[in-house]
């Protein structure tokens, strides 16, 4: 395939003037992308494309410019970059709402551990999720890296149940991300503070799976699998070393592209990339389109599902963390069944018609700005990575590491990975957000993860003890 | 030959030899692998040496340390390549000698001789940086599909050989560690005498703890004469080596009988596999499946477990001491050597000493702190001694359980480990090496 399109690539290019041949492999990738509208059919051509892409990565002749648009095919809609609803991947979203003073509006079954804060402060935990089937599927819970979103692993979530068919997903947004919000009660006059330290994320995480299971009235826990991504990998990390009441439950945890040693080693430079990161786009749109052309996601199908969620409108943006993104009144406990794809409620398809309307009231060129100041979340950058590989070593479980090079273990892992403590993959081909950019490849990892570590599969020889027992000769 | 000594002295000052000159040693080392079987049959004397992982001058200080070929016989226990900066020359290196000198080099695979490993973990990257396409990677993806996956080491003596340099050296040494430059660190007597320990059946039920009980079963550490040697005030009777040295290998001795054979392996055991037999049968012709007998016997570690576990690392099997017993037992293996794990002290036995891990990569991936080791099995020094009274097979061995066939609770199961010099190293120095620039590290990690 891959050589058709050199060849047409080739034949286009003996065609072009001289200075387009910097291109040269951008056409390829526009036509590998080029993508009908329902994305489940899409999964081949975008793999490839994202091989194609990470090729031009590597002759780094990737440069945006006007003339690229001479290859676009005259049809037109050669790569669209339109947002796709998270209705097309998940079965629904809760929202689950918990007072954070401790005396839980929840009264959960086992009901969470008191907040240090003394003020009142109300949580709502938006979730979305696919039910594991009745007959007993796992659980994958799933948790997003810092400035992402739970829509982050909305295309791993489909490759799951497809190679799965009755395993479920649980994707949250953090507090301070896509659609979970913290509000004051009307007690607290002051704004709730920022607060992304690990314990308390790790406490949401916690809290909003027993809410879930209370909210979807399972009789039980399913087993569970925590999948975690950056931030998210020292989070899941973090609930698997300390799993109070799940620990019965879970079955391994799976940390996707971060290690402590390399993690605090980008930190000093994080604020450089963060200053090169554009603070606003004039459409959600031209965010995704700047997500894939800067190679922050290499796969414009998830991008597509998962940007639109780190945005908000700017005349909301004075108050983000407490206000939704979507226009639609805050639903208490509700549960949104899916909707087609049009339908305004919550999904990210409304937000085209949420920007016409801020367009035309505040009338800025760049209207969108990111849901999450990712700066001001520098005080806890630190406490999110310090120990993470002694924790992930020490949890119980099985261990998954899926990493983007090898280069990025530090010493410790690199020892307990030669004595054979944890599972690790790398997958060489993709960005830090691998999970988006090779979903289907991801999915085979974790399924495979997660069979490994199935107990009601799990299978052994007999022991030498108990045969002698039995009395038979070993 | 003469072609050969010349890629020989070319690959030992580190520089790659030709592609054209790969492709041919490749085939002659297929030609030569095809002939061997799945378990290599070696004799004592022979030095047993662990993961080398393309760390090239750490080899060369392994060859200082241990001798060089042809002078020593050796047996490489797998992963040679990826993750050191010099797998191409390292693997091409073993596998010169291997041609060169093929009764004085036996090389088994390691789960890192696989195509899928090796693209991952550098070597395939260090074969395209070398020379620019993936050809060479593909000859020598093609002769890891040749190597054996074990070996029966026969004949080895239950004491360690003369030794001119020094004085005094006993019979009843089971366990002797060195350091690089031959000074004695430690050594271990052999606990019980052979009499006892095949008649008394109560040792069996007090394997696990005899470590413990302070009787004559404890182990023993003969205060050899260190003065200048030893280095350390005070540390006759420790399990350590000298300060600074970070050598702490651990090992308790075993309870001594006649030495079966010696059993090497990558990995370790597999549930499908049971007898030595098994695994004569495998068609090991292949990319290491990922699961399956062959898979396991690459992938599998011991573990302080009761029978089989589910390892961690995704491929491969735990396996407890029970295991290792009844194995070792039904084909009259005295100790099962294998790498795959890396261990801080070089090598670690465990379960009774009825099987070790040897490491011989130092400071592993060039920042791990760890020493390397590498364990010499002797030949009985008269030539008369304990030659050959195994090959692995049940019951063909003359000694002891030879009228049973299988084993009761309660049988007298650990057998003799063979006497063992473990020479501890430590990475060769930095200034030895062109290290490559480390790499920038990513820039975004939130």
């Amino acid at each position: 395939m891959s050589d058709l399109q050199r060849a047409w690539a080739k034949r286009k290019l003996d065609t072009m003037p001289e200075p387009l041949s910097l291109a040269e492999e951008e056409p390829a990738e526009e036509e590998t992308d080029f993508v009908p509208d329902l994305p489940e059919h899409l999964d081949d051509g975008d793999s490839s494309s994202a091989s194609s892409a990470s090729s031009a990565s590597s002759t780094g002749t990737v440069i945006p410019s006007p003339s690229q648009r001479l290859f676009a095919r005259p049809q037109g809609g050669a790569r669209s970059w339109e947002p796709i609803p998270w209705t097309t991947y998940f079965e629904r979203e809760l929202f689950l709402e918990q007072d954070l003073n401790g005396d839980a509006s929840s009264s959960s079954p086992s009901p969470p551990v008191s907040f240090p804060s003394s003020s009142s402060y109300r949580i709502t935990h938006h979730v979305y999720l696919t039910s594991p089937s009745s007959q007993g599927g796992p659980l994958f819970v799933t948790h997003h890296g810092a400035g992402s979103s739970g829509l982050s692993f909305a295309l791993v979530s489909a490759e799951i149940r497809r190679l799965l068919p009755n395993a479920g997903i649980l994707s949250l947004d953090a507090r301070g991300h896509g659609s979970t919000t913290v509000t004051s009660s009307p007690s607290t006059p002051e704004p709730p503070p920022l607060d992304l330290s690990l314990e308390t994320l790790t406490q949401d995480l916690y809290n909003a799976i027993l809410l879930t299971k209370r909210q979807m009235r399972w009789s039980q826990i399913p087993p569970l699998v925590l999948v975690g991504h950056s931030l998210g990998g020292a989070v899941v990390t973090s609930l698997a070393l300390n799993p109070r009441s799940l620990a019965p439950h879970i079955l391994g945890h799976a940390v996707l592209d971060v290690v402590e040693g390399s993690a605090m080693d980008a930190l000093q430079s994080m604020h450089a990339y963060l200053s090169t990161r554009p603070t606003a786009f004039p459409s959600v749109e031209s965010a995704i389109e700047w997500h894939v052309r800067s190679r922050t996601l290499r796969n414009s199908l998830s991008a597509r599902t998962s940007v639109p969620s780190l945005l908000v409108p700017d005349n909301k943006n004075q108050d983000v963390a407490v206000v939704r993104a979507d226009p639609e009144p805050n639903p208490t406990s509700s549960t949104s069944t899916p909707a087609p794809p049009s339908s305004t409620a919550s999904s990210p398809s409304s937000s085209s018609s949420s920007s016409s309307s801020s367009s035309s009231t505040g009338n800025q060129r760049r209207p969108w700005h990111w849901r999450t100041d990712l700066a001001a979340t520098q005080p806890f950058w630190e406490g999110w990575f310090a120990g993470l590989s002694r924790k992930f070593l020490s949890a119980r479980g099985g261990k998954l590491l899926l990493l983007a090079g090898t280069d990025r273990l530090d010493t410790e892992l690199t020892i307990g990975q030669m004595q054979g403590k944890y599972a690790l993959q790398v997958f060489p081909d993709a960005g830090h957000f691998l999970h988006e950019d090779l979903p289907e490849k991801t999915a085979v990892s974790l399924v495979d993860f997660f069979r490994r570590n199935d107990r009601s599969a799990l299978v052994l020889p007999p022991k030498v003890s108990d045969l002698l027992k039995q009395g038979k000769k070993v | 030959m003469n072609d050969l000594d010349r890629a020989i002295a070319q690959l030992r000052a580190c520089r790659p030899i030709p592609e054209a000159e790969v492709r041919e040693l490749c085939h002659k080392a297929r030609e030569l692998l095809i002939e061997e079987g799945n378990v290599v049959t070696v004799t004592a004397p022979v030095t047993i040496c662990g993961d080398i992982h393309g760390q090239f001058h750490d080899l060369m200080e392994l060859f200082r340390v241990g001798g060089d070929v042809p002078d020593t016989n050796y047996l490489f226990m797998g992963d040679f390549v990826d993750r050191g900066f010099y797998s191409l020359e390292t693997f091409l290196l073993l596998l010169c000698l291997k041609v060169r000198y093929p009764d004085r080099m036996t090389l088994i695979r390691g789960n890192h001789e696989s195509r899928q490993i090796t693209t991952v973990y550098g070597f395939y990257d260090e074969c395209m940086r070398k020379y620019g396409s993936a050809n060479v990677w593909r000859y020598c993806c093609d002769v890891f599909d040749y190597l054996a996956l074990g070996a029966i080491v026969l004949g080895a003596a239950n004491s360690l050989g003369d030794r001119p340099q020094q004085e005094n050296v006993q019979d009843d040494v089971e366990i002797e560690v060195c350091d690089h430059t031959g000074s004695i660190m430690s050594r271990f007597q052999r606990q019980l005498d052979d009499e006892e320990s095949m008649t008394d059946n109560n040792h069996s039920h007090i394997n696990n703890t005899r470590g413990h009980d302070g009787s004559s079963a404890s182990p023993v550490v003969t205060s050899v004469t260190r003065g200048a040697r030893g280095g350390g005030a005070g540390d006759t009777g420790e399990r350590t080596g000298p300060p600074g040295s970070g050598a702490s290998g651990s090992s308790g001795g075993s309870i001594g009988n006649p030495t079966g054979a010696v059993l090497c392996v990558h990995g370790g055991l597999s549930p499908l596999i049971d007898t030595v037999d098994k695994i004569r049968l495998l068609d090991r012709k292949q990319e290491v499946p990922h699961e399956g007998a062959m898979c396991d016997l690459l992938w599998s570690d011991p573990d302080e477990i009761d029978g089989w576990g589910l390892s961690p690392r995704g491929a491969g099997f735990l396996f407890g001491a029970d295991i290792v017993k009844v194995f070792n037992h039904r084909n009259d293996i005295s100790l099962i050597a294998r790498a795959h794990q890396l261990v801080m002290e070089g090598f670690k036995e465990m379960f009774d000493s009825s099987i070790v891990t040897v490491w011989s990569a130092p400071n592993y991936c060039y920042r791990c702190g760890n020493v390397a080791a590498l364990l010499e099995l002797c030949d009985e020094p008269s030539g008369t001694g304990l030659f050959a009274r195994s090959n692995g097979d049940a019951s063909r061995s003359a000694g002891v359980s030879s009228n049973k066939g299988v084993m009761q609770e309660g049988d007298a199961v650990p057998r003799s480990g063979p006497a063992r010099r473990y020479r501890v190293f430590q990475a060769a120095p930095q200034d030895s090496r062109g290290m490559p620039a480390k790499k920038p590290v990513a820039d975004y990690f939130l």
